[in-house]
């Protein structure tokens, strides 16, 4: 997995999350590591109880892309952050912030997500830079 | 005719007219001006300024921070009899990757999910944004009869003002572990008995739970609301993605699922 992501470490965030404030444990996430990736939304599932983008990422060294699945929060709250369905679309290319799976699957946890321009997505005001 | 309506009451030894009107039961529109209000999307306080990552501030910016203070109604501090404890442990080694079906009750009162409450006279109702609700009936009904009555997710409730004070009293509910693996696992004969008054912008519920079959004493827990930024009307949308999956010995998130 390590070799074909286009991303950089970025902090220690060094946190501990207590599981089940949402409807699953946050455990699964590493939420000491911080990870930037950049690729090409594939599909953007706005849905219960979670919202996840599904992120094409190129590979480092060629040949084609890897699937990323990016966990959000639920509906409701992203459109009290300023989200939309719409917000993004197959074909956008964005640079997503997020904490990785603990497992090293390619997945994780989004904090912030910007656009080929740097400017952060929605109005995601609470733990994340503007 | 008013002083003829008069004439005839006095000869008849009844009460006049304004007297009478007294009397009678206030209209159903005055029966609405003299109910609460709790207009609004409320969230418990933990809950309040979650992002787009789901979690709140109040759980990121906090490395001691208790979750019993946070999610009382997941009842980790109940005095659970031996059966309680059993439950629980069950509940806890199983969670490990389950899917859940919504929050239930009661841990819709105590989740990032906002929820309203709508009052009228007869009835009051409580949606949340998973598409759940409450109906509390307020008409003077008692609780109906046991045979009447089955466990349901949401269980069986009526309610009544005392003053400003919404009482609700809530029974047959279904194990809540059940719905959502995260809530605590009480009988079918547990009694649940809510206590919410608003004060000043904040919502207020004092939460009793008393069951014979898990809980060596009363359960109390008190949880506070706030209305939380950002909603202007309420969303609903199905729970028919739950994407979380365990590999055996981490949560992870399955393959996608939806539209693929």
């Amino acid at each position: 997995m390590k070799k074909f992501l286009a991303l950089a470490l970025v902090a220690s965030l060094g946190m501990a999350v207590p599981s089940a404030q949402a409807h699953h444990s946050f455990a699964m996430f590493d939420r000491t590591r911080e990870v930037t990736i950049t690729g090409t939304v594939r599909q953007f599932q706005w849905s219960n109880p979670h919202a996840y983008i599904q992120l094409a990422v190129p590979n480092p060294q060629g040949g084609g892309a890897t699937e990323w699945s990016l966990e959000m929060g639920s509906p409701m709250y992203l459109y009290s952050r300023g989200w939309r369905p719409r917000t993004l679309r197959p074909g956008m290319e964005v640079r997503v912030r997020l904490n990785p799976l603990r497992n090293g699957a390619n997945g994780g946890v989004v904090l912030e997500v910007l656009d080929m321009q740097g400017n952060s997505l929605g109005t995601n005001q609470v733990g994340a830079p503007q | 005719m008013k002083a003829a309506a008069l004439a005839l009451a006095m000869a008849l030894g009844l009460p006049s007219a304004p007297a009478m009107a007294q009397d009678e039961a206030p209209s159903r529109a005055e029966q609405f001006a003299q109910l609460p209000y709790f207009p609004g999307y409320w969230v418990s306080l933990g809950q309040e300024g979650t992002t787009i990552t789901g979690l709140a501030p109040a759980l990121t910016d906090n490395p001691n921070v208790d979750i019993n203070a946070i999610m009382p109604l997941r009842a980790n501090l109940a005095a659970w009899n031996e059966e309680g404890q059993r439950r629980v442990a069950e509940v806890r080694a199983a969670a490990g990757g389950r899917k859940a079906l919504g929050w239930g009750f009661p841990m819709m009162m105590n989740c990032a999910t906002p929820f309203q409450i709508l009052i009228t006279p007869e009835e009051v109702l409580i949606s949340n944004a998973y598409n759940e609700t409450r109906h509390i009936y307020t008409d003077g009904r008692p609780m109906p009869d046991e045979l009447d009555m089955w466990p349901t997710t949401w269980g069986t409730s009526v309610g009544h003002w005392e003053g400003n004070v919404l009482v609700i009293e809530t029974a047959m509910v279904k194990d809540p572990s059940l719905f959502f693996h995260g809530a605590p696992p009480f009988s079918e004969e547990a009694r649940y008995v809510e206590r919410i008054h608003i004060d000043g912008d904040r919502l207020i519920s004092e939460f009793t739970v008393t069951d014979p079959v898990t809980l060596n004493e009363p359960y109390h827990a008190t949880v506070t609301y706030v209305r939380d930024q950002g909603f202007d009307r309420m969303i609903q949308v199905d729970w028919d993605n739950d994407r979380t999956g365990n590999d055996g010995e981490f949560n992870t998130i399955e393959a996608t699922a939806v539209g693929d």
